[in-house]
């Protein structure tokens, strides 16, 4: 694991030698890091054009005089301060319980020896190939039983575990040494108590890596917030309304308020991934190579 | 006091394995169960009367059900198929330069790709509807100073479908490529040293040291990319609602209408297990293509 993270970043700084081979990578990256930057450039750029200057014919790239009016008129046109909350409700609460119901299962599995374990683990682990669209119908009439449709708590049951968080948790739980488990039961600690004062602080880099998977998985995630809220838009998170927003474009032809309104709801998740990208990065090559 | 493993056990899986058996894996055995009934979606489970296979008649069949439905299978499958054929090559271009020490900037260039994985589809789906815009957007414009005629994108049948694949791609590259330098970072550095002293000039070392050891990752990379796009939706939902002319009805927005709007329970779910058997045997093809491949290298 802390292996493969090294091998990632050279160890010293190289000193690069002015060649023909280096000048075309270097001018390949530069290209490519142009490619994939553009789409979100063009979003901020966008966002903040007069509304004239979004409907040019051919396209104005700068914006003449940069302005933050679309900023504070998409908060009219939707209410973005509460899809924002329940997005953040969303994410919040579901990052949570997948961390402390991951780090339970992923101890037992790592570190407990009981009948069928590796069955269990296998059917849990098997979820994580499962498309959601598989199971969505069957899904939606269960939090109906449960009378969770139309509801924020709709949007957050159904997603408190997670196979991929368990998968990750038993991976680096397995590296714990287990006398150290052993030490705290000889001074009467309970299981509990070992796993969050002890086996969570030393896996504390895969608490992070799946931090920020959940939280930018759940944030943004589309699908199920709209089959289960039922058009209840006082629970809509942040990328309904933005959906929403693009009908009222229609209308009404504003650009600049639509990507002002996709780069708010952009920034929460790729800000925690400028902090958090080195243990993210970490535990995908982890999963894929040691998987 | 007696440390009791087996209560403990019980203790420490329960919730997990509560959430996933009713959220997850009791849905999925309902999909199957419920795929031989007619069943409303809107009432309860109790309603659904058992009709054998007639459900996967309809969907396989002549009238409408089955033609919309053949059509989402297939967009699907091409959806899938171009997908996978366009990021698994590029994934390993752009690890190589992220991987390579010659030239500086790789790191960086991780970061902006890996950044755009982190963007909600919804935001992709809405910017990329701009882009292409025929008139307004940039994409025919830059076309334009190149010489080329300026493109339909999502608004004609023929290139709407490869529009949500360029888009697809721009968002999940990023992803593919630091499985590819996690796998270029297995190869031992000693190949390439014997390989040179071999006489072996760049491109052969590539084809004969670096792709072949690549094969584990480009694997599980292809089973993770047929994964991922299946599950296609925000940008058929928000922007083309499966058109121009059905070219954009995708499996996950098609079985979402017929079983959720339109509350056909049953035929929903077979199209569902139809989409999980499609995906076990696409998976199940790629492996034995990878085990052959193996065996004659």
């Amino acid at each position: 694991m802390s292996t493969a993270a090294a091998d990632l970043r050279p160890l010293e700084r190289p000193r690069y030698r002015l060649t023909p081979a280096t000048t075309l990578l270097t001018l390949a990256i530069i290209v490519a890091a142009v490619v994939a930057a553009f789409p979100l450039a063009w979003m901020i750029l966008t966002s903040l054009k007069t509304p004239q200057e979004t409907m040019q014919v051919p396209p104005v790239w700068l914006p003449g005089s940069p302005n933050l009016d679309a900023y504070t008129q998409v908060a009219d046109v939707v209410e973005l301060g509460r899809s924002f909350l329940n997005s953040a409700i969303i994410a919040l609460v579901t990052t949570t319980a997948i961390i402390v119901t991951s780090l339970m299962a992923g101890y037992a599995f790592a570190k407990y020896r009981f009948r069928h374990r590796e069955l269990l683990f296998a059917a849990l682990i098997a979820t994580m190939f499962l498309p959601p669209i598989v199971t969505l119908i069957p899904l939606y009439r269960i939090t109906g039983y449960l009378g969770l449709n139309g509801s924020l708590a709709g949007v957050l049951v159904p997603n408190l575990a997670n196979a991929f968080g368990i998968f990750l948790m038993r991976q680096f739980i397995k590296d714990v040494p287990d006398e150290l488990i052993e030490a705290a039961r000889v001074d009467g600690a309970s299981e509990l108590r070992i796993l969050f004062q002890i086996v969570a602080p030393a896996v504390a880099p895969a608490i992070a890596a799946l931090t920020l998977f959940a939280f930018v998985y759940h944030w943004n995630s589309y699908l199920w917030p709209l089959t289960v809220l039922q058009g209840n838009s006082d629970a809509y998170p942040i990328v309904i309304s933005l959906s929403r927003l693009l009908s009222y474009n229609r209308g009404a032809m504003n650009t600049g308020l639509v990507m002002a309104g996709a780069t708010l709801a952009v920034l929460p998740p790729v800000l925690l991934f400028v902090i958090l990208q080195r243990f993210f990065v970490d535990s995908i090559v982890s999963s894929g190579v040691k998987g | 006091m007696q440390f009791n493993q087996h209560r403990s056990a019980f203790v420490m899986l329960g919730p997990a394995t509560a959430l996933l058996g009713v959220f997850i894996i009791v849905p999925m055995l309902l999909t199957v169960g419920l795929s031989f009934t007619k069943w409303s979606t809107q009432t309860g489970f109790d309603t659904a009367q058992f009709i054998g296979i007639q459900n996967f008649i309809d969907i396989f069949g002549n009238t409408s059900i089955g033609r919309d439905f053949k059509a989402a299978l297939i967009n699907t499958g091409l959806y899938t198929f171009a997908s996978v054929v366009v990021l698994l090559p590029l994934s390993v271009l752009l690890g190589l330069l992220v991987h390579q020490t010659l030239a500086p900037g790789g790191v960086f260039l991780r970061t902006v790709l890996f950044s755009t994985y982190m963007v909600p589809m919804i935001a992709v789906a809405l910017v990329f509807s701009k882009l292409y815009s025929p008139t307004e957007g940039p994409l025919n414009q830059i076309l334009g100073w190149a010489g080329i005629p300026p493109q339909t994108w999502l608004s004609a049948p023929q290139t709407a479908l490869g529009s949500i694949v360029i888009l697809n791609v721009w968002q999940q590259v990023g992803y593919f490529t630091v499985l590819a330098v996690a796998g270029l970072t297995q190869i031992p550095a000693s190949l390439y040293e014997a390989a040179k002293i071999d006489g072996a000039s760049a491109v052969q070392r590539f084809f004969s040291v670096t792709l072949p050891l690549l094969g584990n990752t480009l694997l599980f990379s292809a089973v993770i990319a047929i994964i991922n796009a299946v599950q296609v939706f925000e940008p058929v939902a928000l922007i083309t609602q499966g058109g121009p002319v059905n070219a954009t009805n995708v499996l996950t927005y098609h079985i979402r209408r017929v079983g959720i709007e339109r509350g056909q329970g049953g035929l929903g779910s077979a199209m569902a297990v139809t989409l999980m058997l499609a995906l076990v045997i696409a998976i199940a093809a790629l492996f034995a293509f990878a085990r052959s491949r193996e065996k004659s290298a």
